[in-house]
């Protein structure tokens, strides 16, 4: 009897490390793929970074704007009282009003190159942040690959249960919340 | 027949559990320092890790207390020296962060002009405070001590800076750190290293 139980517990152990060898097998030989644009317009900081870029956007725009608009008063002056300035003034104000404008064009272009900047380094930061999780992710599960899907026709077709955006997705906003 | 098939179990069992207790007991002690710091930067041990985003290699490696004591004395050295360092040490945890392109320091390879140079200097130099960030996985900043960076002029491979933490209470609870490097103006947005603290304070050890 006591022999049976033995033999038992062995073939139960057995039985498990099969199914964990069947199940790990599994996965790793398993065709997965995340859809990155639905990562990244899913993932929380996307929305936060997003958000700072844009107020930070806003405040420099808002520094060109009032510059423009005190450049704008200049030369609505100027036009009001050019007829009452001599030709060596008229000039002077010339020259003035037209550095004024090269300067708050370089100031522009300056502004967009930052801008341009700010976006790629935080684009950059949230691309970082997927694809740490989804190492992680696929050395925890054992997938030997994951794909990414762009929507630019890399995965013309795939059945639902290959789709593991959802629970990528979930599991990134957590570790990002910190939950 | 049936009691030797069991006494054979049973000792089958007893071997293996001592062996489990074995291994985990098991300290990881080096005879030279050469071999503590080969083991120290192999990846596969989990001291170092390393990522390479827009070009930009990342190499950050965890310095165990011996691997610093080490560093001070070599192979040779008494062992109330060397508990006197472990001691002096032991208190805060050691990183070393490399930064290379294309196998060069960033101050050689990563700007263009003398104003990208200077603010190169000025963020390595005085900004990596601000820069570097160590969070428990419950987010709680541990303040960084001190940060040294070696100006190599050219001559080494990396931009290499050693930056020094608290070893206090916060970091030993914590499932994992994350060690964070904000973009140093080279478009490789924040990159983060997760390190797992068990791991980390499994540490090897001299002699």
């Amino acid at each position: 009897m006591k022999m049976y139980k033995i033999t038992l517990v062995f073939a139960v152990a057995g039985f498990m490390c099969g199914a964990m060898a069947l199940l790990f097998t599994y996965n790793s030989s398993q065709q997965v793929y995340v859809d990155v644009n639905k990562l990244l317009d899913g993932y929380e900081r996307t929305k936060v970074v997003r958000s700072e870029y844009e107020s930070k956007a806003k405040t420099l725009q808002a520094n060109v704007d009032s510059l423009l608009n005190a450049w704008q008063k200049e030369i609505t002056t100027y036009e009001k009282e050019r007829s009452a300035m001599s030709k060596k003034e008229l000039e002077l104000k010339q020259q003035l009003l037209s550095s004024q404008q090269r300067q708050i064009s370089n100031y522009q272009q300056a502004i967009e190159q930052q801008l341009q900047e700010e976006d790629q380094k935080s684009t950059q930061t949230v691309i970082n942040d997927i694809n740490d999780y989804i190492k992680e992710f696929g050395e925890r599960n054992g997938y030997r690959m994951i794909y990414g899907a762009s929507g630019g026709g890399n995965i013309m077709y795939a059945s639902d249960a290959a789709d593991l955006t959802d629970e990528v997705l979930t599991g990134l906003n957590e570790a990002y919340l910190g939950q | 027949m049936h009691k030797l098939y069991k006494r054979h179990i049973l000792g089958g069992i007893i071997i293996w559990l001592v062996c489990n207790l074995l291994l985990a007991c098991h300290d990881m002690r080096f005879e030279s320092a050469e071999e503590l710091s080969a083991f120290v930067y192999n990846e596969n041990n989990h001291y170092t890790q390393h990522k390479i985003i827009n070009g930009v290699r990342f190499d950050l490696t965890y310095k165990p207390t011996d691997l610093m004591v080490s560093q001070q004395i070599g192979d040779t050295g008494s062992d109330t020296r060397i508990g006197q360092l472990r001691k002096q040490y032991g208190n805060h945890l050691y990183f070393t962060l490399k930064m290379s392109k294309n196998d060069q320091e960033l101050l050689t390879s990563a700007v263009s002009n003398r104003v990208e140079f200077g603010e190169m200097v000025h963020q390595l130099s005085f900004e990596m405070q601000e820069k570097v960030q160590l969070t428990t996985s419950s987010k709680e900043a541990i303040a960084m001590t001190d940060f040294i960076y070696p100006r190599m002029y050219g001559l080494s491979k990396a931009t290499s800076i050693l930056f020094v933490f608290p070893r206090d209470s916060r970091v030993l609870e914590a499932d994992y750190l994350n060690f964070t490097i904000a973009d140093l103006g080279l478009m490789t947005g924040e990159v983060r290293f997760k390190l797992e603290t068990a791991k980390l304070m499994k540490e090897p050890r001299l002699f």
